[in-house]
């Protein structure tokens, strides 16, 4: 019964980590950086929905739809404030100054939503639990891998099926060639960070029922995430949310048979670990060298 | 051409450099007409900044009535300057020693944080300046080993809280065996040492199991699922609000209504939005309510919050109210030792705290010599109220 | 020390100690903390700036530092001057620890590492109770005593200050000795740096190593200065903060990281009336400073003062070339039937060869024959599947490339892979040095007046004339091509390889460079050369070796290989009898696409040199050169994926050579690339479907379906992935890509490269086809006959200029063709 609440949570809250991880593999993969205050921005869907939904008293639809508008467009403004100048000159610099760009977005936060941490009022999916073999489950702890799972599996048919969804995958398998086909890769870029910044707000919303909604929530979900991402072999979709799934089960199940107190010290030693013995990552592949 | 903005840079950032030299640099000697200052080193961005805002609307209430009333020493009023710990005892240490060195203040006040205010101690017995507890709740703050010792509290003290917790899990929901959640973190650990020589001293309680969590952590129910498991017939709670509403969400998920019995850490935010309809069922300390019947005092402090904070219309917008509540009872009492000592020398007001004449009638209760060379808590266990929220109101359950 | 460093270190002494002697116990608790983080800035430097990699777990050697002190101290009672030493070998083993899973890895996956090591260290520290204190920490460390008094915290301060200038010329030591300047060559081009025999495993973990030491001590001091050490006191953010002390003052630069920490620890002190602001304000400054500073405050303050204070060039005299000493051992290099395949394809197969000294050895071939592959396997950057490398009696087959390399063998690149930050003497100092540096080095200079007088010598020998201390990477062309052979021949070699030493250069120059690299060989050296100017390789070389698909299949004087039919056709491609000549001509329509005055060029070096040429619609146009002749930068240019220097490209009567190669594309200019660049992931159909994106037809699946019956055998695979096609169908695959979207002019570039002939032949009837059904086509092709066999007019393009245009009889008659591609047969006696 530990087990299986533990396998529950883990896979809810593995789902969280895929979902954010989605979002550095989609930027990453079409242009070779992350927004590395990706936690940042799921605490702005949670924040923006919360703002709409109980603050202002939208319907719930309604905000959430605005809020995932705004992580996108935040998303976009994060690329073009912290990243495109600096990969336009070649610096690396972009890593830190979408760090930056997270602490100035946090302190925003904190001074406008306010410094107390806010809980979203329970809905049935909170409420309305139900029984699976003795342990009580939520419906929103199914939502959770329901819609995580289903984001990655749309996200894959329209990256496979759709023109625009070929088109960002081309950008990232041989970038002169799709500007060939007359593909504006600036665009696929901020396009990408728009489906980041998505996913992000995303995760943020599903995880605010379950959790406190505060400027700081997204910190240690966005490290995590990272280091799910980098588990995942970056450039592997499902392998990125495969690792997210392992990444949170391992955890629950650390924690349910070490206690909690164990989990980060045993969790960052297996990536390590993980990256010594697999340097591309879990299900990511290794490139040919080239002189 | 982008050498002409970054050119315009250097002279900015040598601009800032020299500022911030300056702006460190600032001592001057201090005049007898200057205020007299005091400071307040607490949390006043981050997770827990309501507590800080909180003992600072406490500080200033009491600061303003001191002022109104011609201040003290022959009319010298009283400045508050405030510093933000973050929540980080290294930030703290630097905040304090700001205080003490730049700002030269009397005494000082601490925040919510009882790493910060353990780290801060040993600085002010060393540098001789009062600091004043008045909500962090650890018991080496004020019993820190130091003679003399200028660290003083007006809040509860952990190891005397839990044996308050400990006796009402037994007397009112007659348990026998206990599970302890605790926090990973100083003040957890504080209090995992309290409960366990509470226990040692209190046959009719056994903790059957100690668990601890983080404050980012989602989801308790395997610690709860082991609690359960050893026979707990309560929980005793030590958290701060947003992770103690996250204890209580997964108690309420696994369907396990065990009475959970907590230290006062849950009353620092907006516990019942955050934990949702089981908020009730936690059962906390207190040293005050604004609920009920109030005192004078009460009514006045009440009456002043009303008419400074606008969205304060009654007892139950008034958030974190042991933090305004002590903060009011621990201004008072140190402007008296001011008073008393004739000086803002540090000395001067440790020994006029150490030995306070006359009575205080404050909001908590009314003191005679709180405080003695021995003892630096002012309040004890017969201060403490068993509170729980019935909606957004925190109502005694005694 | 340069005056400006003497300048600004005696300024800030000086100002540290005023302040250190008037301050109060907070100012002097502040400047201690801005000297500590000072001092991890100065260690992270190390890693950073020098070695080119990241940590954002540096706080982790910081604690390590911090604990081991307070342990010593608290528990054990040792002085703290014994357990300060102690603390920063601990960390400095701590940091070679973490460099072992650290080394494999790079960028993200390096931040990954060092983050999670960060956060171990504090959870450890958190859980490890009775070692640490747990989350109470440790209080009461007492202050440093000496002569059995503590020391105040003006004295502290004084330590810290002390520490830090110690700190500064130890880094300033390491910056010029022959470790430092490693670590850069390894920044800035790895590949280069194990040819010249630098071990990057030992370089990284010795960096990673340093780098905690610094720390570690900075901790230690930390420690005893605050009196009390929790896990609190050493959060994530507190890397974070680390890092930008170095990026804010300047990466690489010796006084940068201490700018970084007077700004990132007072600013926010100075702003403390705004506590609640503070984060925020340094997120904002963070932002600001990267984007105006980018080389940090220190690193622009310089470049500053350079422009406006140019130090005097230091020029190479003349007269006194030197030569290599370990020349004439005698060794020759023996390859013997060598192959390698990279995922099924046979890179090089069965190779064998003997390479003497004292000759120049020439491996010549169409592009993808396998040359540069050949290198590497040499060079040990690949290890071959079978056969063996043997030079003298040593075995070389499969050892790394640095081992390679000790061994006697140096090399140049296709494109230049000098260490672009350093200057040219450093690169060759580097040479001298490379692979045998030891601890002792640590402290020297890597400069002395022996290995100079001996760089000196091997510049004057390549005849570079320019400054010793410019930095390589801001060398015109040829002055690179010249430093990277003097480099070769620094490193004392036996052998060296040449990748394309020509490349590039204009025709004063590539004579100069031959000219060079038969003087290597007359000094006994064994030179191994690919190069693509016929001219060059008939001119100088002894013995030349042909590759074709990876075989041998001619080799031996340049005199025979000319004459050998098999490498006329390789060359020139064979079968063009059997091509279709067009059946109904179509008369030629209005311009669809006019080039005037055209010039192109990479970096300093002009590739294209005012070209004119012009397509009527319906007309198929060859463009023919050898490689090297600047064909394949026209078509890039033209599509936009170059931007030209000079020159107007009219697209069927409007002006297009400003506009991105996206739109270009979709105004029906459509190049199918160089080297087939099909999208390998996606099946062949999302290939096709992918090359209408930008001018979808009305029918996308009719179009789709219209391709797959033109190329029958992609029908076949419709469904598999691009990848997994061999050269031949990706090759279809390219030019369906380009036809759907229905282009107005199609550019194919080389589309018969790496084909087997019967492929060639098929590709080329297809085209013949499309040709007569009206479609206008510009052809690059090296395969010169069978471009002309199909082509209406064509252009011959040779170093960048039309040579010659006219119709296919035209140009054959007039022997151009021959001479372009295999050089001039009157320049093979000079």
């Amino acid at each position: 019964m530990l087990f299986l609440s533990a396998l529950i949570t883990g896979l809810g809250l593995g789902s969280m980590y895929g979902l954010l991880a989605l979002g550095f593999y989609v930027t990453y993969v079409v242009s070779k950086t992350v927004n590395f205050a990706q936690g940042s921005t799921m605490m702005l869907g949670a924040v923006l929905c919360f703002t709409f939904w109980v603050t202002l008293g939208w319907p719930a639809p309604i905000a959430i739809a605005i809020a995932l508008v705004g992580c996108a467009l935040w998303g976009v403004a994060v690329e073009r404030i912290a990243v495109r100048p600096f990969v336009r000159r070649n610096s690396e610099a972009w890593l830190m100054a979408t760090v930056a760009l997270g602490i100035v977005i946090d302190n925003v936060v904190l001074f406008t939503f306010g410094r107390d941490p806010r809980g979203m009022p329970p809905t049935s999916l909170i409420t309305d639990t139900f029984s699976v073999a003795g342990v009580r489950v939520q419906p929103q702890q199914v939502l959770i891998p329901l819609v995580g799972i289903g984001l990655a599996i749309a996200f894959t048919v329209f990256a496979r099926r759709t023109r625009h969804g070929l088109a960002m995958l081309a950008v990232v398998q041989n970038e002169a060639a799709a500007r060939l086909m007359g593909i504006n890769v600036g665009v696929a870029v901020s396009v990408a960070f728009a489906m980041s910044g998505f996913f992000a707000g995303v995760a943020g919303i599903l995880i605010a029922p379950l959790f406190t909604i505060s400027s700081t929530m997204g910190t240690m979900f966005g490290i995590k995430a990272f280091a799910v991402a980098i588990l995942g072999g970056i450039t592997n979709p499902w392998g990125v949310m495969c690792a997210g799934l392992l990444y949170g089960v391992a955890e629950a199940l650390i924690t349910a048979s070490f206690g909690s107190t164990y989990t980060q010290i045993t969790a960052f030693s297996l990536v390590i670990v993980a990256l010594a013995l697999r340097p591309e990552g879990l299900f990511g592949r290794a490139g040919v060298k080239k002189v | 051409m982008k050498t002409p903005s970054r050119l315009r840079l250097l002279p900015a950032a040598f601009g800032m450099t020299i500022a911030a030299l300056g702006y460190a640099m600032p001592a001057g000697p201090a005049f007898a007409a200057d205020p007299i200052k005091l400071g307040h080193v607490a949390a006043l961005s981050g997770a827990s900044a309501q507590s800080g805002e909180a003992i600072t609307r406490g500080l200033q209430i009491a600061i303003d009535e001191i002022n109104a009333a011609g201040g003290l020493l022959d009319g010298r009023m009283i400045e508050l300057i405030q510093r933000d710990d973050e929540s980080k005892p290294p930030k703290g240490l630097i905040a304090a020693r700001e205080l003490i060195f730049n700002e030269d203040v009397a005494a000082f006040f601490g925040g919510i944080d009882s790493p910060v205010s353990l780290a801060i101690a040993p600085l002010a017995n060393q540098e001789k300046t009062p600091f004043m507890a008045v909500w962090a709740a650890a018991t080496g703050i004020t019993r820190n080993g130091a003679d003399p010792n200028y660290v003083f509290r007006v809040s509860a003290i952990d190891a005397l809280v839990d044996i308050k917790l400990l006796d009402y899990a037994n007397d009112k929901f007659g348990a026998t065996k206990v599970g302890l959640m605790l926090i990973n973190n100083p003040w957890g650990e504080s209090n995992e040492k309290g409960l366990v020589a509470a226990d040692e001293e209190n046959d009719a309680v056994e903790i059957v199991g100690i668990e601890k969590f983080e404050g980012a952590d989602v989801d308790m129910t395997p610690q709860l699922t082991r609690l359960k498991d050893a026979g707990a017939e309560a929980i005793i709670l030590v958290v701060n609000a947003p992770p103690g509403a996250q204890m209580m969400k997964s108690r309420e998920r696994m369907g396990w209504d065990v009475p959970v019995v907590s230290h006062w850490g849950i009353s620092g935010g907006r516990f019942p939005e955050l934990a949702g309809p089981t908020a009730g069922e936690a059962h906390f300390v207190q040293t005050y309510s604004f609920f009920g019947d109030q005192g004078e005092v009460g009514e006045k402090v009440l009456g002043t919050l009303k008419e400074k904070y606008s969205e304060i219309d009654g007892p139950e917008d008034v958030f974190s109210p042991v933090g305004t509540a002590n903060a009011y009872d621990a201004m008072h009492l140190v402007a008296m030792a001011i008073e008393q000592a004739g000086s803002t020398d540090g000395d001067a007001i440790r020994e006029a705290l150490e030995d306070l004449q006359g009575t205080y009638v404050g909001l908590i209760k009314t003191y005679e010599k709180p405080f003695s060379p021995e003892n630096h808590d002012a309040l004890g266990p017969d201060d403490y109220v068993m509170v729980h929220y019935e909606g957004d109101k925190v109502v005694p359950t005694e | 020390m340069k005056p400006i460093h003497l300048l600004s270190g005696g300024l800030l002494v000086a100002l540290a100690l005023a302040a250190i002697f008037t301050g109060n116990g907070y100012e002097l608790y502040i400047l201690s903390q801005v000297g500590l983080t000072a001092i991890v800035g100065i260690g992270l430097n190390i890693l950073v700036g020098m070695s080119g990699q990241i940590s954002l777990g540096h706080v982790a050697f910081y604690a390590i530092g911090a604990y081991t002190v307070a342990i010593l101290t608290v528990d054990h009672g040792l002085s703290f001057w014994v357990a300060l030493p102690i603390a920063g070998v601990l960390s400095g083993l701590a940091g070679g620890l973490l460099s072992v899973p650290a080394l494999r890895v790079r960028g993200p996956y390096l931040a990954m590492i060092t983050i999670a090591f960060g956060f171990i260290v504090e959870q450890s520290a958190a859980e490890l109770d009775g070692l640490t204190g747990g989350w109470n920490g440790i209080m009461g460390i007492r202050p440093p005593q000496l002569f059995g008094e503590s020391f105040s915290q003006r004295e502290i301060a004084l330590l810290v200050l002390v520490l830090v200038l110690v700190s500064l010329v130890v880094y300033a030591l390491i910056s010029k000795s022959p470790w430092g300047k490693a670590l850069r060559a390894l920044r800035d081009s790895e590949v280069a740096a194990q040819s010249i025999g630098l071990n990057p495993i030992l370089l990284r973990c010795v960096a990673f190593a340093l780098s905690a030491v610094f720390a570690g001590v900075a901790g230690g001091v930390y420690g005893t200065m605050s009196g009390f050490i929790s896990p609190e006191s050493f959060p994530f953010f507190e890397s974070i903060l680390f890092l930008l002390v170095v990026m804010i003052g300047g990466a690489d630069t010796i006084l940068g990281p201490v700018i970084g920490a007077v700004i990132i620890v007072l600013l926010p002190e100075a702003f403390s009336s705004l506590a609640e602001y503070q984060l925020l304000f340094v997120g904002v400054l963070l932002l600001v400073v990267l984007r105006l500073a980018p080389r940090g405050i220190v690193g622009s303050v310089l470049a500053q003062w350079r422009r406006f204070r140019p130090e005097a060039a230091t020029r190479v005299d003349e007269g006194d070339p030197v030569l290599p000493s370990r020349a004439a051992s005698g060794n020759r290099l023996v390859v013997d039937d060598a192959s390698i395949s990279f995922g099924g394809v046979k890179a090089v197969r069965g190779l064998s060869f003997t390479a003497e000294p004292g000759c120049v050895t020439s491996i010549i071939g169409p592009n993808g024959a396998g040359k540069t592959t050949a290198l590497n396997l040499i060079a040990g950057f690949y290890a071959p599947d079978t056969g063996t490398v043997l030079l003298g009696d040593e075995d070389l087959t499969g050892k790394p490339s640095h081992q390679v390399a000790r061994a006697g063998v140096a090399r140049t690149y296709q494109t230049t892979q000098l260490f672009e930050h350093m200057s040219v003497l450093d690169n060759l100092l580097m040479a001298m040095v490379g692979g045998r540096v030891t601890a002792r080095d640590l402290g020297a200079s890597l400069e002395t007046p022996e290995r100079r007088r001996k760089a000196e010598g091997l510049l004057a020998f390549v005849g570079y004339r320019g400054d010793l201390r410019a930095l390589t990477g801001t060398l015109a062309h040829i002055d690179k091509r010249l430093v990277e052979i003097a480099r070769a021949l620094a490193f004392d070699p036996e052998i060296v390889l040449l990748d394309e030493p020509a490349a590039g250069l204009g025709d004063e120059d590539t004579a100069h460079v031959a000219r060079l690299l038969r003087r290597l060989a007359d000094a006994g050296l064994t030179v191994i050369l690919i190069e693509h100017d016929m001219s060059l390789v008939m001119g100088i070389s002894d013995h030349v070796l042909v590759l074709d698909s990876g075989a041998k299949i001619a080799e031996g004087p340049p005199a025979v290989v000319r004459q050998d039919p098999r490498v006329l056709a390789a060359y020139l491609g064979e079968g063009a009898s059997a091509m279709p000549a067009r059946t109904a001509f179509v008369k030629a329509g209005e311009v669809a696409l006019a080039v005037e005055g055209l010039s192109a060029s990479y970096g300093a070096s002009e590739v294209l040199h005012g070209l004119d040429l012009s397509i009527a619609s319906g007309e198929l146009v060859a463009v023919l050169g050898a490689n090297g002749a600047g064909k394949s930068t026209l078509m890039r240019t033209l599509s936009g994926l170059h931007r030209p220097v000079d020159g107007r490209i009219a697209f069927r009567g409007e002006a297009v050579e400003h506009l991105s190669a996206d739109r270009i594309a979709r105004r029906g200019l459509v190049l199918v690339p160089e080297g087939r660049q099909v999208f390998p992931e996606l099946t062949v159909v999302q290939n096709i479907r992918l090359g209408a994106y930008g001018r979808p037809p009305a029918d996308l699946d009719a179009e789709v379906e219209r391709m797959l019956d033109r190329f029958p055998r992609l029908r076949e695979r419709q469904a598999q992935r691009a990848g997994l096609l061999s050269g031949g169908e990706q090759q279809m695959l390219a030019i369906a890509r380009g036809l759907v979207a229905r282009p107005e002019v199609l550019l194919l570039d080389e589309p018969s490269l790496g084909l087997a002939p019967a492929l060639i032949e098929e590709l080329y009837a297809i085209l013949a086809g499309l040709r007569d059904e009206g479609a206008t086509i510009l052809l690059v092709d090296q395969m010169a006959e069978m471009a002309l066999a199909i082509a209406d007019r064509a252009y011959v393009l040779s170093s960048g200029r039309i040579v010659s245009s006219g119709t296919p009889a035209e140009i054959r008659d007039s022997r151009l063709l021959e001479e372009a591609y295999l050089g001039d047969a009157a320049s093979v006696a000079s």
